[in-house]
């Protein structure tokens, strides 16, 4: 059986203050920031392209001031002009390092809200021989011993040093009876101690942390950079090397040819070539991404677990818990030829006596609805419990020989509150319920066991594994009965008392709030979702149909998932999976993006490379989107950012070269005023669509669910045909305001 | 002849042709059976054993680089010699050897597959030399830039397939391919007058006039076949294909379009056969639709008649000197000079991309580096890792195209600005006293070195550049523009053929309309950003 996944529904997202927009952010702070940043040895490591700007800044600084040795002719313009062209470099070179410093502003605000989500606790650590100090959880190491009472909260995962005690883990596990611990045994941060008292070791670092990493990944100036920005750093590089090439040569052409060749113009024509745009803002796209997943109350542990997000094209999810709420509730009883409804339910009322899983609850729950309920109530009380195991995979009471029945007064009281539904809890249409309970078969087949003195089981199991312990049954019968019900997308439960099956309890696990819709966009964006399940087929088939999921794996063991991860990557595919066991924790590192649970155990954590503070673990799904978002932006500004330079080339080449020859008066589609405002008009182009594009940056190119084709249709017509035009427009309309001011 | 009909029987008879041309290469590729495997296995083993060749043995992308760079050095230096020495090889002409920058310039010119001639074929070379050195090297320089392409196409077939053996795919090249064809299309342009003699000369006593007139002929048909076949360019005559003998009528004119286009058009249609049919098709329409532009530009404006063979026309001239730019032959069958502004740019164009469709080999080379580079700008559009055919394209892929992309304008735009500075541009171009330069002389410059980058080997200046700058100049140009890129493009090779290979459908398909129109963008806009502000200040301003 695949561990059930614990959800909280919260939407703590919307619970934050200052969680979106810039409120809580620094302005002063930002800008300060931004200004150290146009320190020349840190953009030369960081940035290459606005490194040259900067050098390129000096340059005309340096010709303006006629500090250089450049001959007149290369140098022919007004020292206004120089300076203009200076101020308007050195800000295009600040308005990047400013959306660079206000992306991990925001960022290091999101840290901080996350911080406040993490669960504290208060420890008592020893210190010294057998001081104990109540500290906080966040402050352990490992390596520090703490001491923890009956009732309370471990703080961290350790090793038990010295005592005995019951742990409840059923927050971890799922598994409702306390666990028995003792030394040398491994304890789970998070769990509860039940019974005595433990003295343990902690083993694990801090889940601060995976938020330390994230801080780290933020503002370390060596940001470790992913193969996709390496990539198109790369590129971005060759074009601007291309550019200095073409703009190089071009001032000697120009002068050969008799044109006026300003260096200072051809800096400007470089500059407005170089993708300034996507230069500028490609680390605060990256860092908005981080900040974008943090807002959801991911932490990122890399940008890496990001971007392979946006290239996951299979994800494997639980169905308990992703896809479906985990909790499975008895909606009916079906008996088996020889029975009546009436039958099943004692049964199974009996078998899910002590059983505390929510679906044994449920069970209960229906039956004393029902009003269905078994003889020998006290005796079942007080009747050894048969857990549920993996071996096993059936759970249920054993009544003990001849056992004298007494009870303690907490279980009185319960006996007598079940023996109020008998008589229909006061329902007057259901007064006979109390006679129909003793005549049932089940009623007198109790009974008769229990006179016989013997030992005998009441169980309820998997089909599959309770045909074993039922010789006698009709298996085609019971086949079919449980095939049916699986047909609706339930699970059947055989009942069975000692050897002999009463009928089948159908169990069934609704489907999470909008899921369908958004395995709907998942799936529209070309990914496929594999269902994992410890259900039959059948039943993983009717609720992989209602949810919209492409594959299923089903009666799966949680060692299947990584086996199914190896197996899709060794195949080429991007896996993303979730989970919270310390059993998925190979597969989490296995796979390419691994979203663990903050509520599972630490060694899933640390395998992952993203962990959920609100431990649901549907939102692998935004991270799929966030991921596809981040590389969408990038390419969108890059596309962009080289489409612009159509335009540019428009206005920049015929501005200077048009006086010397009248030909190229075809090319001077925007009739700008004069070389001098053609050119600043450019330049002031160039730096303000930084800024302009910084929200952009920060909130990311929006993703919709739909086939790439078509992503990429409404892109390049946006980003790429819109690149073209913006500039020429833009360019006309600076030119005009220029022409105002200048004249 | 109608221009029309012109179009559709060279354009139409190549892509039917490349049908089967192609499939003839993928089976080269994959090594499947060909036609006659049995007696070619046997003459082409023959060859390993004298070679000493374990045809057997795969190379990594370095040894298959440093295998194709190697052979090329050795023939070279052996052509040079021959160029260097030819006063004291017996020939049935004689002619002095060439001066050390010439012969250094013409050895480059032809083992790079340029065959920028800055000496007229006709009264340089000896017959001997027309043979073992510039026919020699015409199948060399073609059979390696078609190994590269073939090793570069094998590493897109699937994981670890490997890239071959270079020596075993020149040989086979050779023999199986330029060889029969050549031979096939000597035969063909025999029969349609173009000579083939090892006289050096013919001499007619009574013309109409009376007097006696002389022809300089010798082995014109097999030069010319493989000329055109290989992509090379280089004439027999210094008036190239203008020359009556080289190319002596209309249907010589065809043919010989046809010889040029046949082997690059039918890359796409190999690829079809090896990676999908749809990527290959599609690679070839936009292949097609590229050089439809480029004709088209070409077609704009009528030239001549001045510098132009009247037995062409302007179609005629302008169809084929595209056909020839565009395929980076260089062969010309009408003066540079003639040509008007529109057809100038669009050979500029042509030579500025390289693929459309390019050289032997080379051409599709190119072409599969923009796709590269196109793949991953669009990848980063949709929101995906990059990838080409389920390949992830990684930091090294784009370094590696990006130094290919960087080379071609370096080695243009440097020397020219060189030339110019150093005032060697001004000494063999007309240039008004008080000027640096004209527009055209800008032109020319700008093209020889353009020329020689893409190793195209058409040019303007012809004799007049045969002077020791431009000759070694052009010659490094020629050298740094066709190694560097070949080895960098096999080393991409050397690393797709390590990268896993996905299942997955492609989020972009690499084929159909909107693929095309992509590629066909991105190439183009790659090219125009790179080239504008030169194109606008030479050819444009003539």
């Amino acid at each position: 059986m695949i561990r059930k996944l614990v959800y909280n529904g919260k939407k703590s997202t919307e619970a934050l203050p200052g969680s979106r927009g810039i409120s809580n952010i620094n302005i002063s702070k930002v800008i300060g920031n931004s200004v150290l940043k146009l320190n020349p040895w840190y953009l030369a490591r960081e940035n290459a392209v606005m490194f040259t700007v900067e050098v390129l800044f000096l340059v005309v600084l340096f010709v303006g001031m006629g500090l250089t040795h450049i001959p007149k002719v290369f140098a022919s313009q007004t020292q206004a002009f120089y300076y203009a062209s200076a101020v308007i470099l050195i800000i295009t070179v600040w308005f990047s390092t400013f959306s660079e410093a206000l992306s991990e502003a925001q960022a290091r605000a999101r840290v901080d809200s996350l911080r406040n989500l993490e669960r504290e606790v208060t420890a008592r650590k020893i210190v010294g021989d057998k001081r104990e100090v109540i500290v906080n959880s966040r402050t352990l190491k490992p390596g520090d011993e703490v001491l923890v009472y009956s009732g309370e909260v471990i703080p961290r995962d350790g090793i038990v040093m010295e005592g005995k005690a019951f742990v409840d883990e059923s927050m971890m596990t799922g598994e409702s009876n306390p666990v028995f611990k003792e030394k040398d045994d491994h304890v789970i941060g998070g769990t509860r101690i039940a019974s005595d008292r433990l003295r343990i070791e902690i083993t694990s670092e801090a889940g601060r942390s995976f938020l330390d990493q994230m801080v780290t990944l933020i503002e370390s100036a060596t940001r470790p950079k992913t193969k996709n920005e390496i990539a198109l750093t790369i590129l971005l590089a060759g074009l601007s090397l291309i550019f200095i090439m073409v703009v190089g040569s071009l001032l000697f052409f120009a002068y050969f040819l008799g044109y006026i060749a300003d260096i200072g113009m051809l800096i400007a024509l470089l500059v407005a070539l170089m993708p300034t745009t996507i230069g500028g803002l490609l680390s605060a796209i990256g860092v908005a991404g981080i900040t974008r997943i943090g807002r959801d109350n991911i932490v990122a542990k890399s940008g890496k677990g990001i971007e392979a997000a946006g290239d996951a094209d299979i994800l494997i999810l639980d169905k308990t818990g992703t896809i479906t709420e985990g909790s499975r509730a008895a909606i009916t009883f079906i008996p088996l030829e020889k029975y009546t409804e009436r039958d099943v339910g004692q049964a199974a009322f009996a078998a899910s006596i002590h059983d505390n899983t929510h679906e044994g609850k449920s069970i209960v729950h229906l039956a004393e609805e029902k009003g269905f309920i078994p003889p020998l109530v006290e005796k079942m009380l007080v009747a050894r419990q048969l857990e549920f195991s993996a071996e096993t995979c059936y759970s249920g009471i054993e009544l003990i020989k001849n056992k004298r029945v007494e009870l303690s007064s907490e279980l009185q009281e319960e006996a007598t509150a079940i023996h109020k539904f008998e008589d229909g809890n006061g329902d007057a249409g259901r007064q006979l319920k109390t006679d129909e309970n003793v005549d049932s078969k089940v009623s007198k087949m109790l009974l008769e066991l229990d006179s016989r003195n013997q030992e005998f089981k009441i169980l309820k199991g998997s089909v599959e594994t309770m045909l074993k312990l039922v010789p006698n049954v009709n298996e085609a019968e019971l086949k079919w009965k449980a095939q049916e019900i699986s047909k609706n997308g339930q699970t059947p439960f055989l009942v069975a008392i000692d050897i002999e099956a009463i009928g089948l309890v159908a169990l069934k696990d609704n489907l999470k709030e909008n899921i369908c819709q958004r395995l709907e966009e998942v799936r529209a964006a070309g990914i496929t979702t594999v269902m994992i399940t410890g259900d039959n087929i059948l039943t993983a088939q009717v609720i992989a149909k209602e949810a919209n999921v492409d594959q299923i794996m089903a009666e799966a063991k949680p060692s299947d998932k990584l086996t199914r991860v190896q197996e899709e990557q060794l195949k080429g595919h991007v896996i993303g999976m979730v989970g919270d066991g310390t059993n998925d924790a190979p597969a989490l590192a296995k796979a390419d993006v691994g979203l663990a649970m903050n509520s599972g155990t630490a060694a899933a954590k640390e395998a992952a490379n993203m962990v959920d503070l609100d431990s649901d673990p549907s939102k692998i799904l935004r991270v799929v989107k966030l991921g596809k978002q981040l590389l969408m932006t990038r390419g969108a500004i890059t596309t962009f950012s080289i489409a612009n330079d159509v335009a540019k080339y428009f206005a920049i080449i015929p501005a200077m070269f048009i006086a010397t020859n009248p030909k190229l008066a075809v090319l001077n589609i925007m009739q700008l005023h004069s070389p001098t405002t053609a050119i600043l008009a450019t330049l002031i182009f160039n730096a303000i669509i930084i800024p302009a594009l910084i929200p952009l940056s920060l909130r990311g190119v929006t993703f919709r669910p739909e086939p790439p084709e078509k992503t990429f249709i409404r892109n390049m017509l946006i980003y790429g045909l819109g690149g073209v035009a913006l500039p020429f427009v833009a360019i006309k309309a600076i030119d005009m305001l220029l022409t105002l001011f200048l004249h | 002849m109608n221009p029309v009909i012109e179009l559709v029987v060279v354009l139409g008879g190549t892509i039917g042709l490349s049908v089967p041309f192609g499939m003839y290469l993928a089976r080269m590729i994959s090594y499947e059976m060909r036609p006659l495997e049995a007696p070619l296995a046997r003459v082409e083993n023959g060859f390993y054993k004298i070679v000493g060749i374990d045809k057997n043995k795969q190379m990594t992308w370095k040894e298959y680089a440093f295998s194709l760079f190697i052979t090329n050095i050795i023939i070279g230096v052996f052509i040079f010699l021959v160029f260097l020495l030819q006063g004291y090889i017996p020939s049935p002409s004689h002619v002095n050897g060439l001066s050390i920058d010439l012969a250094f310039n013409t050895a480059v010119s032809f083992i790079t597959n340029t065959n920028l001639q800055h000496f007229a074929g006709d009264q340089t070379l000896t017959v001997t030399t027309q043979i073992i050195a510039i026919t020699f090297a015409m199948f060399i320089a073609p059979a390696s830039g078609i190994a590269a392409a073939f090793a570069f196409i094998r590493s897109f077939i699937r994981k670890n397939f490997g890239l071959g053996n270079f020596y075993v795919d020149f040989i086979r090249i050779i023999l199986t391919l330029l060889l029969p064809v050549a031979f096939v299309s000597a035969l063909l342009l025999m029969f349609l007058g173009s000579p083939q003699t090892l006289s050096p000369s013919v001499t007619i006593n009574h013309t109409l006039e009376g007097h006696n007139q002389t022809f300089t002929t010798g082995p014109v048909a097999s030069l010319e076949s493989i000329k055109e076949l290989g992509s090379n360019g280089g004439g027999y005559f210094g008036s190239n294909s203008g020359h009556p003998f080289e190319n002596p009528n209309g249907p010589s004119n065809i043919y010989e379009m046809f010889l040029m286009l046949i082997i690059p058009v039918s890359f796409p249609i190999a690829y079809a056969k090896l990676v999908g049919k749809a990527r290959g098709i599609s690679l070839l329409l936009a292949i097609l639709i590229g050089f439809g532009i480029l004709l088209a530009i070409s077609f704009s404006q009528t030239s001549g008649p001045t510098g132009l063979e009247t037995r062409f026309g302007s179609f005629g001239s302008e169809f084929f000197n595209t056909v020839s730019i565009a395929t980076n032959t260089g062969a010309a069958n009408s003066a540079l000079s003639g040509m008007s502004v529109n057809p100038v740019i669009s050979f500029f164009l042509a030579m500025f991309v390289q693929s459309i469709p390019g050289a032997d080999g080379t051409g599709i080379l190119y072409m599969l580096i923009y796709v590269v580079l196109t793949l991953f700008i669009v990848g980063l559009m949709v929101g995906k890792t990059p990838e080409f055919m389920n390949m992830k394209i990684s930091p090294i892929d784009i370094k590696l195209a990006a130094f290919i992309f960087l080379i071609h304008p370096a080695i243009i735009f440097i020397p020219a600005v060189i030339a110019f500075a150093s005032g060697n541009a001004q000494s063999i171009l007309a240039v008004p006293a008080g000027k640096m330069t004209t527009v055209s002389g800008f032109t020319q410059a700008l093209y020889e070195y353009t020329s020689a980058a893409a190793n195209n080997g058409s040019d303007y200046l012809g004799t007049s550049a045969n002077n020791p700058f431009w000759n070694w100049s052009t010659g490094i140009v020629m050298f740094l523009g066709r190694y560097p890129p070949i080895i960098l493009a096999l080393a991409i090779a050397g690393s797709f053929t390590l990268k896993d290979r996905k299942e997955a459908i492609e989020p972009i398909k690499t084929h159909g309309p909107l693929f095309i129109a992509v590629l066909l963008v991105m190439t183009f806009l790659l090219t125009a950003l790179t080239f504008f502000p030169v194109i606008v200040i030479g050819p444009f301003s003539m």
